[in-house]
């Protein structure tokens, strides 16, 4: 779980935000104290013109975290006419696929078949993906994430069926 | 050389298992499939027997709102045919003061017995407890008991009697042939035996009967027996007993998931070889909860290792049941 505060540090890829100095003598900073509504891409969102100012809130929030602390790439944003709400897709790394993130105010309620029809958004690829990332924000902006999936995902196998595993392993090399 | 002989001793243990393995398999697909056609050797009539049986219903008792299996050769049917795996409630007769290994009856989920109800394969029977209702009944039991069990003594301290008069007449015997001692202690012994022998009530042996011969009744009685369902069906009753038939019908094994918070626990095959993959949580679709309570589920999966299942009937007939799995994303 993430807390993103109130003034931090920026980066290279979030835009304009001057740097702060804590121990910077006397002044403030150049840093406002709504820089988050002056945020070009806080501002970029609320013109999507979709999904009530808590949800945007979440979203600017969850991209801020995927990009500057996961370093997450090419992280876009979409608006949802017929769900109401922002959503983000992005790809964790070089290797992985791209994904839907859908973040939500931890407060609202959602029922099995508001699930179904964020599954059924239309992915990265165009079809609808068979996951997605739900990024729960609470009031205090921590960040939770979980995966919904369609069907049935076959979970690890527990520890004592992997330390035999890992057993058997070292016994081979053990005995070669 | 000695790692030689150890790895020899350790791969003999593997190829071992793999071929306990593969013959457990081969059992297991005989047993799954009808399998009293495929044994030639059993005689033609014990093979009708056990079609008979197979075909007969089976009874479930419904003690209070409980429905139970009794009968031993039901449990199996039960599990080895439809894959009704219950809980087993009882106490071993042999070890009654423990829990950690418990004996019959089986106590079945309410979607169980209403399954084995409704696909013609149970009938369910108001338990034998109302039998013991009416106290008059107990009293003429318990004094027949009674009166067994002191005819029973009496037959046992004859029999040691008699068994200890033939002891000391042995030991007489013997002594007479090897030494020229006197006898004459063994005598007396003998003589007064009679008299002097006790049988103590402590050294009686009574029998525990492990079978109980009235556990079924006769056909046109049972049905006559036979109880409506009573049981108040609600919607979240609904909304399970259709994601356990679903379930059940894809083959995976179901049990209670009480410790862990959801409706069932689903496995892939027999409780007994497998772990648990699933948590399964019926809600009906519409229904909304907070978030959070999507967090506790999915926190709660992490730790066991399961992943959460959402299930919920469609509306639409043809869909079926819906299933969503909730995994956490472990992203720290």
């Amino acid at each position: 779980m993430e807390r993103v505060g109130g003034s931090g540090d920026s980066a290279e890829e979030s835009g304009d935000v001057a740097e702060t100095r804590a121990g910077a003598s006397g002044t403030e900073g150049d840093i406002p104290r709504n820089w988050i509504l002056q945020h070009h891409k806080y501002r970029e969102l609320m013109a999507l013109d979709v999904g009530d100012t808590a949800q945007v809130y979440a979203a600017f929030l969850v991209y801020l975290d995927l990009l500057e602390k996961r370093r997450w790439l090419e992280v876009t944003s979409r608006g949802s006419a017929e769900l109401q709400l922002v959503y983000l897709e992005g790809r964790e790394s070089e290797s992985q696929p791209r994904q839907l993130i859908v973040p939500l105010p931890g407060q609202r309620s959602l029922s099995h078949q508001g699930v179904r029809s964020l599954l059924s958004q239309p992915g990265p690829d165009g079809a609808p993906s068979p996951s997605l990332l739900l990024a729960a924000v609470a009031p205090d902006s921590t960040l939770a994430y979980y995966r919904f999936s369609r069907g049935f995902v076959v979970p690890e196998p527990p520890d004592s069926i992997q330390a035999l595993e890992c057993g058997r392993e070292r016994r081979k090399r053990r005995r070669l | 050389m000695e790692l030689e002989t150890e790895a020899d001793g350790k791969l003999e243990a593997e190829v071992q298992t793999e071929t306990i393995m593969a013959l457990e398999r081969e059992v297991k697909t005989q047993t799954e499939g009808e399998s009293v056609e495929r044994d030639p050797e059993s005689d033609t009539r014990t093979g009708e027997v056990k079609r008979e049986r197979e075909t007969e219903p089976v009874l479930v008792c419904v003690s209070g709102s409980t429905p139970l299996l009794w009968r031993s050769a039901d449990l199996r049917l039960v599990r080895e045919r439809m894959g009704i795996v219950g809980t087993l409630v009882g106490s071993l007769a042999r070890q009654p003061r423990q829990n950690c290994r418990l004996g019959r009856p089986l106590q079945l989920l309410l979607e169980e017995a209403r399954l084995l109800k409704d696909t013609g394969r149970a009938v369910l029977v108001k338990g034998a407890e109302s039998e013991c209702d009416d106290d008059r009944v107990n009293v003429e039991v318990e004094e027949s008991y009674t009166k067994h069990l002191q005819h029973s003594y009496e037959e046992q301290g004859r029999l040691a009697l008699e068994e200890k008069k033939r002891v000391l007449q042995r030991v007489m015997t013997e002594r007479f042939r090897d030494e020229a001692l006197t006898d004459q202690p063994i005598r007396e012994r003998l003589s007064s035996l009679k008299s002097s022998f006790s049988f103590p009530r402590s050294a009686m042996m009574v029998q525990l009967c492990t079978a109980r011969a009235r556990l079924g009744y006769a056909p046109d009685e049972r049905d006559w027996l036979a109880a409506d369902w009573t049981l108040p069906r609600d919607n979240k009753q609904e909304v399970r007993y259709r994601v356990y038939q679903d379930l059940r019908q894809q083959g995976y094994y179901i049990t209670s998931a009480g410790k862990f918070g959801g409706d069932y626990l689903i496995y892939p095959g027999d409780p007994l070889r497998f772990h648990a993959h699933f948590i399964a949580v019926c809600v009906p679709i519409k229904s909304e909860s907070p978030i959070s309570d999507f967090l506790c589920l999915a926190r709660l999966g992490a730790n066991v290792k399961k992943t959460i299942l959402l299930c919920s009937p469609s509306e639409t007939e043809s869909e079926g049941v819906i299933y969503t799995s909730i995994q956490w994303s472990g992203m720290v």
